[in-house]
């Protein structure tokens, strides 16, 4: 116990960050030692091409957008909190007990992890899946092995269904509604993090 | 469509059905009995017969010439065939029975009613005094029992199965255990307390009879859990473990049979036991998978021969199980291996109907393997011989109740500690009361050795086994009820859902990568990667190897639409025409075929259905003869008649706005267990490349026709946008008659689909 509160300290603001997240903390420690891992030039910060030299990200269909997920608009570096804060949202749901309602919503809340899927679908943060979008997601899922008709009438199809408001795009709530069947805080939870 | 008739008279049906019930009963019995006379009689009857043959060949060295007999009696020559179906037929028919009387359903699970009347039959065949046929434990076991599992395993849901697989083996495989070792323990405890009688009964004994009383029963969860329609999680946990615990009651089984011949046990045969525990398991899955590896290959050439495609899958699936048994490894473990392995490939390869007829026999067959079981049960309760001790059975009883329930409950708080989603209490209450034995502790219990316990042995084996199946079997539906467990969903999976859980999948693995961690989602990721490079190359024919997942399920859904639309379509006018929806027979020629059919957007798929539904609608009408070895239908014979085609699509738009305002989420099937499936019918575009009329030349005009379909379509996706109120309503959306037919035309060309008949049959 001591050697772990005395590794605490070299990181920045563990304290706030285990309140903020729910993490524990053999969870702050376990991510900041991964953390480290990843940044080759122990700047403090990671760059995309940091999580790039991740082998199995590379040949992930949406690697990227994961990786651009972390870093937020603008910022071209990711600090220790704000991994943290976006690993936060695959913590499972169930371990959500001391949470009082000042507080605001924990990163792990079904609908925060459907936000943060929805983010990954909406690349230009506009609220809403446009066809073209979802064209796109379609189309690196399938890694070129279908026709560009299968993809439009699938893309039809699949807006057709959610779209309630015929917008011809799928706004969140509409993401929400079409997901309300599938068991989000299993799908979403990763063990290692809970 | 069965239902509604039904339905209609089913006023008269109960009083029809009690009495038809009663009838066949009592003409069983009377074969039974008669059979009973003949074994009396034999020797009466065989002179009789040896005489009259005698009489045959010494036609000459006798006085006078016997007549030539015009009708004989030889009951001998078919007694056997003739009880078994017999046997079959009175299971069938209560079966029947009990679904045609209203009411009963709902109270008393099917299971109950069948040993109800396995008792009646066994009781009234003892009363004339005849031998009542046994739960024999070879037929049960190698004939009874693998269509249960194999339509088990064949249709187990793989995602919540995988998902919960440490749940599962751990219930299966340490609660087993301890469920063994605690009422045996406490049995042999109980007997030395009570002396007397059970003095004698020594600790292996006891440990063996624990072995056998406390595996939970596939057959009886299944036959009980199918009819309360709970939720995926349970109904996989409680399924689940009934399955794979079959591993430790073989090895437990065996070991203990062997302790007690030996008399010692040592430490080293506890060691071997453990070892015989992992060699028997993976054994068994590994027998399984060889043959559902060779089931995948072989179905890989079967275009050419498509009516022996289903036999393939179940004589690799019933020779994986033979072989696992003949290694005395777990031959239910290698069956659901089998027929997991086996899955993914055999139907991508076979063609919808082998698939239709693959699903259809092993629903039928596990369904008269379940009810002969129950009756059989029954039958054997009566005839078998009994040692009724109070002590020891109510012992048992109570015994196994409570061993079950501290069993679930200590695993349910070691398992929760690992479990994202936890395992609430009404979770394990169920998980507890749904742990039923049925007809394997039965047959174990009989191949016990003749020793002096055995009798009492069977005796509280079967009041346990009556008691979970009846008094458990019948309390908990009310009890879900009670508790409000979360029901199973019927609701068919959207394109939506099937594209985010994939997304989600993506994402998932992508982030245990960047937290370096090797979960669930990275081996999956790994397993699914390594069946695309490799194994689906191997293994799948043709083109619908490289089809990925989505596309198969988006093609999946589209025709399901189509041929209920055809169905509901058609349904109303034509009574007549049975639904039999196997009959469509259209060929699968995956990804190439979807590059010769123009664009598919909405009102063009409109399109699709309209010819699909009119032609499908024709060609069944017409199928009347086929050969045995080639069940294509050929429906190139005739050409398409403008005239028609035009009166055709005119009242199939009526039909259809007429059917589709009405919500129309029909079940294909009556809700009946084991019939219940959903429609995963797969239905395919017939393009006949080989067709006599030489169609080749079809295709061409495709590109030039695509092209201004396209724009077509797209000007009619505008204006239809305009007024989508409901997709119900689309379907209705109101087009310039010249250009549908024009594109009709044109889309008639480029499918190259059969035309309608010179036959008016559409009033």
């Amino acid at each position: 116990m001591g050697s772990k509160s005395s590794s605490l300290n070299k990181i920045p603001n563990a304290q706030e960050l285990m309140q903020e997240t729910g993490f524990s903390a053999a969870h702050i420690l376990r991510l900041y030692e991964r953390f480290e891992f990843l940044d080759v030039d122990q700047m403090g910060e990671l760059r995309p091409e940091d999580f790039g030299a991740i082998r199995e990200l590379s040949m992930n269909p949406i690697g990227d957008r994961i990786i651009s997920a972390f870093f937020s608009p603008g910022k071209e570096t990711v600090d220790f909190a704000s991994f943290v804060r976006i690993l936060a949202h695959f913590r499972s749901t169930e371990t959500n007990r001391t949470r009082d309602g000042a507080q605001p919503e924990p990163a792990n809340s079904r609908t925060r992890k459907l936000k943060f899927a929805f983010q990954l679908y909406d690349q230009d943060r506009d609220g809403k899946i446009s066809r073209e979008e979802l064209l796109q997601v379609l189309r690196t899922m399938m890694e070129m092995q279908v026709t560009e008709e299968q993809l439009q009438s699938i893309a039809e199809r699949a807006i057709q269904e959610a779209d309630l408001d015929q917008d011809d795009a799928i706004s969140f709530d509409e993401f929400r509604k079409s997901m309300e069947k599938v068991d989000i805080d299993h799908k979403m939870s990763i063990r290692f993090l809970s | 469509m069965a239902e509604l008739r039904l339905a209609r008279r089913s006023s008269s049906l109960p009083l029809t059905g009690l009495m038809g019930v009663v009838l066949l009963v009592f003409v069983f019995v009377a074969s039974a009995s008669r059979d009973v006379v003949s074994e009396n009689n034999k020797t009466w009857r065989d002179p009789a017969g040896e005489t009259r043959g005698d009489s045959h060949h010494q036609t000459n060295s006798t006085a006078h010439k016997k007549a030539f007999p015009v009708l004989s009696f030889n009951y001998e020559h078919v007694k056997k065939p003739f009880e078994i179906s017999l046997w079959i037929l009175l299971a069938l028919l209560m079966k029947l029975g009990f679904h045609i009387i209203p009411g009963v359903q709902n109270i008393v699970p099917e299971s109950c009613l069948l040993i109800g009347v396995g008792l009646l039959v066994g009781g009234i065949i003892k009363a004339i005094g005849g031998e009542a046929p046994v739960l024999d434990t070879k037929l049960f076991f190698l004939y009874l029992l693998p269509p249960i599992i194999l339509d088990a395993g064949y249709f187990l849901p793989i995602r919540p199965f995988t998902e919960n697989m440490g749940t599962i083996l751990v219930f299966a495989v340490v609660g087993t255990l301890w469920n063994t070792f605690f009422i045996g323990g406490m049995i042999f405890a109980v007997c030395r307390l009570e002396g007397g009688q059970l003095a004698g009964v020594d600790p292996l004994s006891c440990l063996l009879f624990g072995t056998i009383v406390s595996a939970v029963d596939p057959v009886a969860v299944l036959a009980v859990f199918e009819e309360i329609h709970i939720n995926e999680l349970l109904h996989i946990l409680v399924f689940g473990e009934s399955l794979l615990n079959d591993a430790v009651t073989v090895v437990l089984y065996h070991l203990f049979e062997e302790f007690t011949h030996e008399g010692t046990v040592t430490v080293v045969d506890a060691v071997l036991g453990v070892v015989c525990f992992f060699v028997v398991s993976l054994g068994g899955i590994l027998v399984g998978a060889i043959y559902g590896v060779l089931g995948a290959f072989t179905s890989r050439f079967t275009s050419h021969t498509r009516v022996i495609e289903p036999l393939f899958v179940f004589l690799y699936s019933y020779m994986a199980y033979l072989s696992a048994e003949v290694f005395h490894l777990s031959g239910i473990m290698s069956l659901i291996a089998c027929g997991v392995v086996m899955r993914p490939y055999v139907e991508a390869n076979v063609s919808h109907k082998s698939y239709t007829t693959i699903k259809y026999f092993l629903k039928m067959w596990s369904s008269v393997s379940e009810t002969l079981i129950f009756i059989f049960l029954g039958v054997s309760t009566v005839a078998g011989p009994h040692a009724w001790n109070w002590t020891f059975v109510i012992v048992t009883v109570v015994l196994c109740l409570v061993s079950r329930v501290l069993g679930v409950i200590g695993l349910t708080y070691i398992i929760n500690k690992f479990r994202i989603v936890k395992l609430t209490k009404k979770d394990q209450f169920i998980v507890a009361y749904g742990g039923l034995r049925g007809a394997i502790a039965f047959s174990l219990g009989f191949l016990l050795t003749n020793s002096k316990m055995k009798n009492m042995f069977l005796t509280a084996i079967i009041t346990v086994i009556f008691f979970t199946v009846i008094v458990q079997g019948m309390t908990i539906r009310p009890l879900v009820e009670l508790l409000a467990v979360k029901k199973k969903k019927e609701s068919k999976r959207s394109i939506n859902e099937e594209i985010h859980t994939q997304f989600l999948d993506h994402l998932l693995t992508g982030i245990e990568d960047i937290c370096g961690h090797y979960g669930h989602h990275h081996w999956k990721d790994k397993l699914n990667r390594f069946n695309k490079a490799y194994v689906k190359k191997w293994l799948i024919a043709g083109e619908r190897s490289t089809e990925p997942q989505l596309i198969s399920f988006y093609n999946k859904m589209e025709m399901k639409q189509a041929m209920m639309l055809v169905e509901s379509g058609s349904a109303a006018k034509l009574p007549t025409i049975v639904s039999s929806v196997s009959m469509q027979n259209i060929q699968p020629r995956g990804p190439a075929r979807h590059r010769a059919i123009p664009s598919i957007s909405k009102s063009r798929e409109q399109e699709i259905r309209k010819i699909l539904r009119a032609n499908l609608q024709k060609t069944r009408q017409r199928l009347r003869s086929y050969s045995r070895h080639d069940l294509m239908i050929d429906p190139f014979e005739d050409n398409v008649s403008e005239v028609r085609f035009r009166r055709q699509r005119v009242e199939m738009e009526r039909r259809m706005s007429h059917y589709l305002t009405v919500p129309a989420n029909r079940q294909e099937t009556p809700p009946v267990r084991k019939v219940c499936f959903e429609s995963e019918h797969k239905v395919y575009t017939y393009d006949d490349s080989k067709s006599p009329l030489g169609r080749t030349a079809e295709p061409d005009p495709s590109p030039p026709d695509a092209v201004s379909l396209l724009n077509e379509s797209s000007q009619r996706a505008n204006q239809s946008s305009e007024h989508r109120a409901k997709r119900n309503d689309e379907l209705r959306a109101k087009v310039p008659d010249e250009k549908e037919e024009q594109d009709q035309l044109k889309l008639s060309r480029c499918l190259s689909d059969p035309g309608p008949n010179k036959e008016e049959d559409l009033s």
